[in-house]
């Protein structure tokens, strides 16, 4: 026997038998390839070019904002954002230690961006600091070494040649929400896209932001770009082109500045809105880079309410101004004619009570134009006594539009009240508070107790008693152009008339001669809203001084000061309501704003002493607009209640 | 008498010589495909500076001319030498595992090389060639003594003989090797024989060992096998090599995407894709033609080889080329189960395809080895 072994075994059948085991053993790889590569092939492939192609996105430039004149209110500039490919840095946490410590961030906020982020497709940056400076930029690029994976991308950011001036109208832009991006209207949107938040930019939200593009790239494992494939361009935003004239704009908001209020001026026969002024203001630009705590609580402070337009949000009782809509009312429903003369002792007796004017020693026997012009309270009181609160009511709100929104803007926009025995009836809860009592007309007369307006719905009302009746539909959007250049909205030329009160042309004439009173009247109230008179552009208005109801607090506020007004006196072209929120008498705080609004839209000096040429003027017109001493006699008489 | 003779030659495989040529030749292209990087010249281990585009195939295209003298070294050594000399292998070759235990290199968590000054030696090489010499020793010695099959006493010894490297090799950590030196084994016994009621005693003592061979198991491969059960959970990590590898072979399709076309490999998606997973490469870029065309290849390789085993002059020689295509059966079983899914990636190569130096030398050796059993099988008496 070989010491080898000999073949007692029969080692054929183990040949075979192996090779059977082989050929199963290979045969279930071949299964599992046919598997893979023809049941499952498609799939497969789809995997596979889903690895190999990366979508890039290309943000779109967001449409201008101009004025009515061309001028860009909002335009782009280049931006840097900081962001960082995570897989590119050896240890994400250092770098961005490294980061915050070169740019002086905090890092504990840096790291919790960076986790809020969360897991997004590999080498797909993330963003990390928005809208660097170039400083900023010039320090990362000089450390790029120590900063593995932080790379410097350039964005389109908003820009803001004016800052903060007509901020409430243009709104602002801010990183989408997480409640936004779940819901419907925001389906097309990204984490870390800026969407219009307020104003402008968000109403006209899907005609500014364009379209993103997208560029395929052929990426390798490592995230490099080995070449392109697919592209399809991005879609600048269309340019929009507001009612709004800078130069107007501008001057409501230096005129407000220091002061709570609002301005409106309008153009009366189409509605066009020239200025929407608010203060305090906002720097729209604040939003698009992360908000200091600090600044956000300035932002939301209460007493402050910086973020509201108070020109559309602002509910105040209208005072004085009221009385042009009581007095279209009496006229027309007769309870008085012009020329009936009412004595004004200095107050009005109801019952026990006593109601004052706000002149304590009486204005005598006035008429209607005397009784506007010297904004008589006790004239008021009677003629409202004699209409009753439910006429005044249908005048006001059902002819003049008051206590209902404009349409303006599709929302942000307050009501307000407008009084009657219905709306008490609803309003209150408890029985004996429904009924209304008639001593509560005498408020509502001038425009105080429960009456309740915003600034918009003034100039609003106001535009209906100048242009025969016709409410005007207030717009903000004279055109939208898309980025070819196809127009795609355009404002009629005509105004959309929502509505005309039924009042006979010559009542309103009388109305409109009573405001021009108010201001050019040597006892008007509304002297201060007069433009220079060699120009020759009459200014005719209402001036309102009403007062703050401080019952809880017990301390006596200031009153808020209204002028509303129209210019030029002859053919009125617009309307210009000023409200400065406990600012005091509207004669003497607000109707000087309503000036150099006005003066602005005209493009004439505001005020004489102003003019570029004080020395030559004086020629033409001996007499300053208004003497000192007249000031200081009239100063008096301006006080209203 | 000398080493050569007429009647050797004439019993030289010939057939199987051309299927390794021709997979090799398969894998040179597959390699150069993988291995493409027109940029840089090949730089030839410190030599010279060629200009070729693929570094990966023309190395490899030397290491086959290396494996191809290498194979005829071992075509010239008597078989008898190896049955002389088999303890002293496997002694050897055990020592240096245990040396290796002692004053191992450790690279990537693993103390797999000896540092003998030159160069890294790897030990478990050598013991994959000295198992199945030893094995072949003994078993072709002590047959199942009824001449039919062992019982359970008769595989003791035999076990001891497969569990000792094993265990050291398993230690390192090499589940790879270790699981294919024990496959080996176990084929050369099975080979023989082995009674049923044995074969299930073995069988559920295994099973029952199971459980505490996985507490012993590394981390790193427990995860391999659970990633390989549910790769989706871990599709960054360990789960990544398998998840791509799928990829590719899966975006195979019939037909595949080309020569050169596959974008997981070329853009790298595909991790160590000239070696381990240079089938995954083949597979995106042959499809499924190329891929079953490779596994008929190697089906002809083995059953070529099996013939061998089968036409042998004495059982020890049977069981030396058994063990040997055991060994090649094993490491392409594992390598494609491995990049297809179905089996943990435990870094085994694809035999004659995968990029590697050592790996096609031994394997050539141990195919020259083989072809000396077929050369020899009508010697007789030959001391």
């Amino acid at each position: 026997m070989s010491p080898y072994g000999r073949s007692a075994i029969n080692i054929s059948v183990r040949v075979w038998s192996s090779m059977a085991c082989v050929f199963v053993c290979l045969a279930v790889l071949v299964v599992r390839l046919w598997y893979l590569q023809i049941e499952q092939g498609a799939f497969f492939r789809d995997k596979s070019e889903n690895n190999r192609l990366r979508t890039l996105y290309i943000p779109a430039a967001r449409g201008l904002i101009l004025d009515r004149n061309g001028e860009v209110l909002v335009r782009n500039r280049p931006s840097f954002n900081v962001e960082l490919v995570a897989e590119d840095s050896p240890d994400p946490k250092q770098t961005v230690q490294d980061l915050a410590l070169l740019v002086g961030e905090d890092p504990a906020l840096l790291q919790e961006r960076l986790t809020k982020i969360g897991k997004r497709r590999r080498f797909e940056p993330k963003l990390l600091l928005r809208d660097v400076s170039r400083d900023v930029v010039a320090q990362i690029s000089a450390q790029r070494h120590r900063l593995p994976g932080v790379t410097i991308s350039v964005v389109p950011a908003r820009d803001y040649p004016y800052g903060e001036s007509s901020a409430h109208v243009l709104g602002y832009i801010r990183e989408v929400s997480g409640e936004q991006l779940k819901s419907q209207a925001f389906s097309g949107y990204m984490l870390g896209d800026l969407v219009g938040q307020y104003g402008i930019e968000s109403d006209l939200e899907r005609y500014l932001r364009g379209e993103r593009g997208t560029q395929e790239v052929v990426v390798n494992a490592f995230g490099n770009k080995i070449g392109e494939a697919f592209r399809s361009p991005d879609q600048p935003g269309s340019n929009v082109t507001l009612t709004i004239d800078r130069r107007s704009q501008m001057a409501a908001d230096e005129a407000l500045q220091g002061h709570k209020g609002a301005v409106v001026l309008m153009d009366l026969s189409n509605g066009d809105i020239l200025a929407l002024a608010s203060s305090p203001r906002y720097h729209p630009g604040v939003f698009t880079s992360e908000l200091a705590k600090g600044v956000w609580a300035a932002l939301i402070d209460p007493k402050e309410n910086r973020l509201s337009n108070r020109a559309l949000q602002g509910v105040f009782p209208p005072g004085s101004v009221f009385k042009i809509f009581v007095a279209a009312a009496a006229l027309s429903e007769g309870v008085v004619t012009p020329k009936e003369k009412i004595r004004c002792p200095g107050y009005l007796k109801f019952g026990k009570r006593s109601f004052k004017c706000h002149k304590h020693s009486g204005h005598g026997p006035v008429n209607l134009f005397e009784a506007i012009v010297q904004s008589c309270d006790v004239y008021f009181y009677t003629v409202g006594q004699r209409l009753g609160v439910d006429r005044i009511h249908h005048y006001a709100a059902d002819l003049f539009g008051f206590g209902e929104k404009t349409g303006l803007v599709d929302d942000d926009e307050k009501e307000g009240t407008i009084p009657s025995t219905a709306w008490k009836e609803a309003y209150f809860k408890n029985p004996e508070d429904k009924k209304w009592y008639p001593g509560e007309t005498l408020p509502v007369s001038i425009g105080q107790g429960a009456v309740a307006t915003t600034p918009i719905q003034v100039a609003h009302s106001l535009a209906a008693v100048l242009n025969g009746g016709r409410l005007v539909k207030p717009r903000l959007v004279k055109k939208i152009v898309a980025g070819d250049g196809r127009v795609l909205e355009s404002a009629p030329d005509q105004a959309q008339v929502q509505r005309t009160a039924d009042i006979d042309p010559a009542i309103l004439a009388q109305l409109k001669d009573a405001m021009v009173g108010v201001v050019e009247d040597k006892r008007g109230t509304g002297h201060r809203a007069a433009l220079p008179k060699e120009f020759g552009i009459g200014v005719g208005g209402k001036t309102g001084t009403a007062q703050v109801a401080s019952r809880e607090s017990g301390i006596k506020d200031e009153d808020h000061a209204w002028f509303a007004g129209f210019a030029p006196a002859d053919q009125p072209r617009v309307v210009v309501v000023a409200l400065v929120e406990n600012g005091g008498h509207g004669g003497v705080v607000a109707a000087p704003i309503a000036r150099k609004v006005l003066a602005a839209y005209f493009r004439v000096p505001d005020e004489i002493e102003a003019a570029p040429k004080p020395k030559q003027r004086p020629a033409k017109s001996p007499k300053p607009v208004v003497a000192p001493a007249t000031v200081a006699a009239q100063g008096r008489a301006t006080g209203e209640g | 008498m000398s080493v050569f003779d007429r009647r050797m030659a004439a019993h030289i495989d010939w057939l199987l010589m051309l299927i390794t040529l021709v997979i090799c030749a398969a894998g040179l292209l597959v390699l150069y495909s993988a291995g493409y990087d027109p940029e840089t010249g090949v730089d030839l281990f410190g030599f010279a500076s060629v200009d070729f585009a693929s570094a990966a195939c023309l190395k490899q295209a030397l290491y086959v001319v290396a494996g191809l003298m290498v194979m005829a070294i071992a075509m010239s050594i008597p078989t008898q030498f190896f049955f002389r000399s088999a303890s002293l292998l496997y002694v050897g070759s055990l020592l240096l595992l245990v040396a290796v235990a002692a004053f191992g290199v450790v690279v990537n968590g693993s103390r797999r090389w000896l540092d003998v000054g030159v160069f890294n030696l790897q030990p478990a090489e050598f013991m994959k060639f000295a198992l199945i010499v030893a094995m072949a020793r003994r078993l072709a010695r002590k047959p199942p003594e009824d001449g039919k099959a062992y019982r359970l006493g008769e595989l003791f010894v035999p076990m001891i003989i497969i569990a000792v490297p094993m265990g050291l090799i398993m230690q390192q950590p090499d589940l790879g090797t270790a699981l294919s030196l024990g496959l080996v084994g176990v084929a050369q016994i099975l080979f023989v024989g082995v009674r049923p009621k044995a074969l299930i005693t073995v069988l559920s003592v295994l099973a029952v060992l199971a459980y505490p061979s996985w507490l012993m198991l590394h981390d790193y491969q427990q995860r391999r096998i659970l990633v390989l059960l549910n790769p989706e959970s871990d599709p960054q990590g360990s789960g990544y090599h398998i998840t791509q590898s799928k990829i590719a072979v899966g975006s195979g399709e019939l037909f595949g995407k080309g020569f050169q076309e596959g974008t997981q490999s070329q853009l790298e998606f595909l991790p160590e894709h000239t070696t381990d997973f240079v089938f995954s490469v083949l597979a995106e870029e042959w499809g499924f033609v190329g891929s079953v065309s490779i596994i008929v290849l190697f089906f002809f390789l083995l059953s070529c080889m099996l013939r061998v085993a089968g036409r042998a002059r004495d059982l020890f020689s049977s069981l030396v080329a058994l063990g040997i295509t055991a060994q090649f059966f094993a490491h392409i079983v594992i390598n494609i189960g491995m990049v297809i899914g179905l089996m943990p990636v435990v870094g085994i190569p694809l035999p004659l395809v995968s990029y590697g130096g050592s790996a096609m030398l031994s394997l050539m050796f141990g195919l020259g080895v083989l072809q000396g059993v077929s050369m020899r099988r009508q010697m007789f008496g030959e001391r």
